[in-house]
């Protein structure tokens, strides 16, 4: 035998390869599929997860006295009558101006005709209600009060009410908001015939050239502004939204060589300045037993859902928003087996029947912290983004009971189980329709409470981590 | 230095990489899959070689015998395995039944210290478990939504040994295995999203085991006549209760750790065994072993609780013969061993038994080896084909392939000055 007292460079050679072909090929491992073992595994070894979706959820109608209807875009009149909210009527309050360059007028050749209101009522504009109702609509002139002029400048909003003088004209009309077309055969246009006698004065005044229609403050000091609403009587069924492009317009005949239509326009001056003033009459109704506020400052009133037809009602327009509380919440961290949250789904159903392709629900419906003071807080974000939620709405005619809004409130649940507040009781979380249909839109949501059928109330579903001790 | 770094080397790579091996369902049962192979030169015997004496190869079957070392020697070996099974039976998607890998085995070294002293150390898989599965199932309070548990499970219990052997009376060696077991049984239970396959929480079930288990060996040989020698082996391994501690770690979808408890220490007993070999050799060219092993697991039955369910554990036993053809030449009076032809076959009855089925392995096997005269290096390749289980009783049968390169390196120490080249 050849005997070596050390390492040759060939046998160093050959174990460096074969410790690389060993790492290399220890790499080229493949599985085969086995349904092999279940039985044979303990299932009590490893974490579960358990879904508890029987936690109480208190469903409370915040109300607040009145939203920012102001400078919304568009001027919403009309009202219909509600199954559960009463009927809601909208008014729209908004001033005109006179126009920037007056025409030269001639009394021996030009004469007045007539004045009228014009509304625009595009494509895409909003409406709520049922469009196969006539509305009518009346235009009284604002008085007795400065309007908008310092000092008396201030916002407008849902609630404020300005007094009215007697009607200066009125129409009723059908209008098909999808096409657009109105039953005045008018394409997108609503026309209202006004009184002739404030037409004849405004016209004498372009002609004279008067200080009041020269300069615009004078002339809203003088004139006010103007106030469209629903016509007296039983609710037609339809709110419309028209576009904040109105126009005051005086007609005339210009007689010339050749004897000419004219006219002289007054715009919507001051957009801001233009409010939808909301009404809601809910005599014979479940929520007529909300609780009002009684003082101009203090925190809204939630009113509990079994006071209220077993309802959370949201239609933020109308100053309903709903605030969710989770007062047992707790008691799941207190399980024995519970070592974790992984995640919260709140569903949120809308009450069987309250909904339909007429009585439309909101699109999106944001979910936000609120604590004691019922105020709308935080957008609630899902785990792993920074977005605000808007309930994912899956909306199913064909099975209502499918219609949902979804949220992950996972981020509430996680803080909240463990909250030793004293005030843990009292905070929750807030259903309100977000920016900008908050002011824009009368879409309204009726959430059916705990008192429904499983499938078809409101639930919070928290997945939890499950371990038993020493398994 | 540089033999010193290269067993560090072999060493570390060998516990990086014994863990790994091939797909095996039953592993994830008791300790997992318990190795019946020794990865040396008698694997091509079908591993049979209690009673195997080899003057150069560490027969690590039996400690006694490293006293057959050639005085002065040092001996080194390392093995790799690959490994290709298919799988049948009614748990098997067809689409996919078959697995292969590649793995290291085994790494040990011997020296014969003294003229009746023979010694060795080593590092050799003693159970291992590579499984994977999945269970659908419905969240705990609902019975609409599903989850599914992915249970996973790769460990390795290990063993390091030092034995050591010593002859008497030209005739009779006796041995002591002093074996170290460490490493741990793991089963993972992935709890994931039904329809994305997000992970939702996972729990890692650790148990960590260490001991020493000890083997004591003898070996009785001699001539029978001219032209016959004759060796008679026995083994017995005393039971053993292996320290268990059991660890879980529970995390959430975000990995961040829910629960990290380490459980009251309990014992796994590993039980008696003994084993029984002949070998008998004519004219040093043809020998012919035979091997018979018992593991008394039922006498341990009561003092254990392993992973798992509805699965019993109960004694094994292993039966083994082979045959060999060893080509010599004689140089300067010494006989020298070119190369050998081996084949063998082998049937046990593993310590498992499901649904009323004690799982069966049994095989056939060949090998051939080359020592090199120029090179301290010698080879051996050897081919196995076995039947694992069985596809009765909604069982798995694993037909499986293994082809076993072990290398070995031996030189002369304490030569005092001398070089040979």
């Amino acid at each position: 035998m050849t005997i070596y007292n050390y390492l040759r460079k060939e046998l160093l050679f050959f174990l460096s390869c074969f410790l690389m072909a060993l790492f290399v090929l220890s790499g080229c491992q493949k599985q085969p599929d086995l349904q092999f073992g279940s039985t044979y595994t303990d299932d009590n070894t490893g974490a579960n997860i358990v879904v508890v979706d029987t936690s109480t959820i208190n469903v409370y109608t915040v109300y607040v006295d009145s939203t920012a209807t102001a400078a919304t875009g568009y001027q919403y009149v009309g009202t219909y009558n509600d199954q559960y909210l009463g009927t809601v009527s909208s008014r729209s309050y908004f001033q005109v101006a006179p126009p920037s360059a007056l025409p030269v007028l001639d009394p021996r050749f030009d004469i007045y005709d007539s004045i009228g209101m014009i509304l625009y009522f595009k494509r895409a504009n909003p409406y709520y209600g049922d469009t196969t109702q006539t509305q009518t609509y009346v235009v009284n002139q604002v008085v007795d009060t400065l309007f908008q002029l310092a000092p008396f400048q201030r916002g407008w909003f849902s609630n404020s009410v300005l007094p009215l003088g007697p009607a200066l004209g009125s129409t009723s009309v059908l209008i098909a908001p999808n096409i657009p077309y109105t039953s005045q055969g008018t394409g997108d246009t609503v026309r209202i015939r006004m009184d002739d006698n404030l037409g004849q004065t405004l016209f004498n005044m372009v002609y004279d050239k008067s200080d009041t229609v020269k300069q615009t403050g004078i002339f809203e000091n003088w004139f006010n502004g103007l106030c469209i609403s629903p016509g007296p009587g039983a609710p037609a069924g339809i709110i419309d939204g028209f576009k904040d492009s109105c126009v005051m317009r005086i007609y005339y005949r210009a007689n010339a060589e050749i004897s000419s239509e004219s006219f002289i326009d007054f715009p919507l001056y001051n957009k801001s300045s233009q409010w939808n003033n909301v009404t809601v009459n809910r005599t014979g109704k479940a929520i007529s037993n909300l609780i009002l506020p009684t003082a101009l400052a203090q925190i809204p009133p939630a009113t509990i859902s079994s006071a209220i037809g077993n309802i959370g009602y949201v239609q933020t327009i109308g100053g309903l928003n709903v605030k969710l509380t989770f007062p047992y919440l707790s008691s799941i961290a207190l399980r024995r087996d519970y070592i974790g949250l992984l995640r919260a789904t709140l569903t949120v159903r809308p009450v069987p029947g309250s909904f339909s392709q007429i009585w439309r629900l909101p699109p999106a419906v944001g979910i936000y912290a609120t604590d004691l003071n019922n105020l709308i807080g935080a957008p609630l974000a899902a785990v792993g983004t920074a977005g605000a939620q808007t309930g994912s709405l899956v909306l199913d005619y064909f099975n209502p009971l499918n219609t949902a809004y979804t949220y992950d409130v996972t981020n509430f649940v996680k803080v909240q189980i463990t909250n030793p507040s004293q005030t843990a009781l009292q905070t929750g979380l807030m259903l309100s329709v977000p920016a900008p249909a908050n002011t824009a839109s009368f879409n309204r949501l009726m959430i059916a409470d705990q008192t429904y059928p499983l499938s078809q109330q409101i639930s919070l579903s928290v997945y939890y981590i499950s371990l038993f001790p020493h398994q | 230095m540089k033999l010193s770094i290269l067993i560090t080397l072999l060493t570390v790579s060998s516990l990086g990489a014994i863990a790994q091996n091939n797909f095996s369902p039953y592993s994830q049962m008791g300790l997992g899959d318990i190795d019946q192979g020794f990865y040396n030169r008698t694997t091509g015997l079908g591993e049979t070689g209690i009673a195997y004496r080899s003057n150069r190869y560490i027969i690590n079957n039996n400690p006694a015998s490293f006293s057959a070392l050639t005085n002065q020697f040092f001996t080194m070996e390392t093995s790799i395995r690959g490994t290709f099974v298919d799988y049948y039976g009614q748990p098997v998607d067809v689409a996919s039944t078959q697995s292969g890998d590649i793995t290291f085995r085994r790494l040990a070294m011997a020296i014969k210290a003294a003229k009746h002293w023979g010694t060795s150390i080593g590092l050799v898989p003693y159970a291992t478990s590579n499984y994977e599965w999945n269970v659908p199932y419905y969240l705990q309070g609902s019975n609409q939504q599903v989850a599914n548990h992915y249970y996973t499970g790769h460990g390795s219990v290990n063993k390091a040994y030092w034995a050591n052997s010593v002859e008497f009376f030209n005739h009779l060696s006796l041995g002591v295995e002093a074996g170290y077991i460490f490493g741990d049984i793991n089963q993972k239970d992935i709890l994931q999203n039904g329809t994305t396959g997000a992970t939702l929480t996972s729990t890692q079930n650790d148990i960590y085991l260490q001991n020493i288990y000890m083997t004591y060996g003898m070996q009785l040989y001699g001539h029978l006549g001219k032209h016959w020698d004759y060796a008679l082996g026995g083994v017995y391994s005393q039971k053993s209760a292996l320290l268990a501690s059991p660890n879980k770690l529970v995390l959430d979808n975000d990995s961040a750790v829910l629960q990290n408890e380490q459980l009251p220490d309990g014992y796994i007993y590993l039980p008696n065994s003994f084993g029984a070999g002949l070998s008998i050799t004519h004219n040093q060219h043809y020998t012919w072993v035979a091997d018979y092993r018992y593991s008394n697991w039922n006498g341990v039955q009561r003092l254990n609780s392993y992973p798992g369910q509805d699965y019993n554990i109960i004694s094994s036993e292993r039966g083994s013969m082979g045959f060999e053809i060893s080509k010599k030449k004689t140089f300067f009076n010494n006989r020298i061993e070119l190369s050998y032809f081996q084949s063998g076959l082998y049937y046990s009855n593993s310590y498992l038994q499901i649904n009323g089925k004690q799982i069966h392995d049994m095989g056939v096997s060949t090998g051939f080896g080359v020592n090199s005269l120029k090179t301290p290096l010698a080879y051996a390749i050897t081919l196995t084909y076995g039947i694992k289980g069985t596809t009765q009783n909604d069982l798995i049968r694993e037909n499986y392939f293994n082809l076993n390169i072990v290398i070995n390196y031996g030189a002369i120490w304490f030569t005092k000055g001398r070089k040979f080249d």
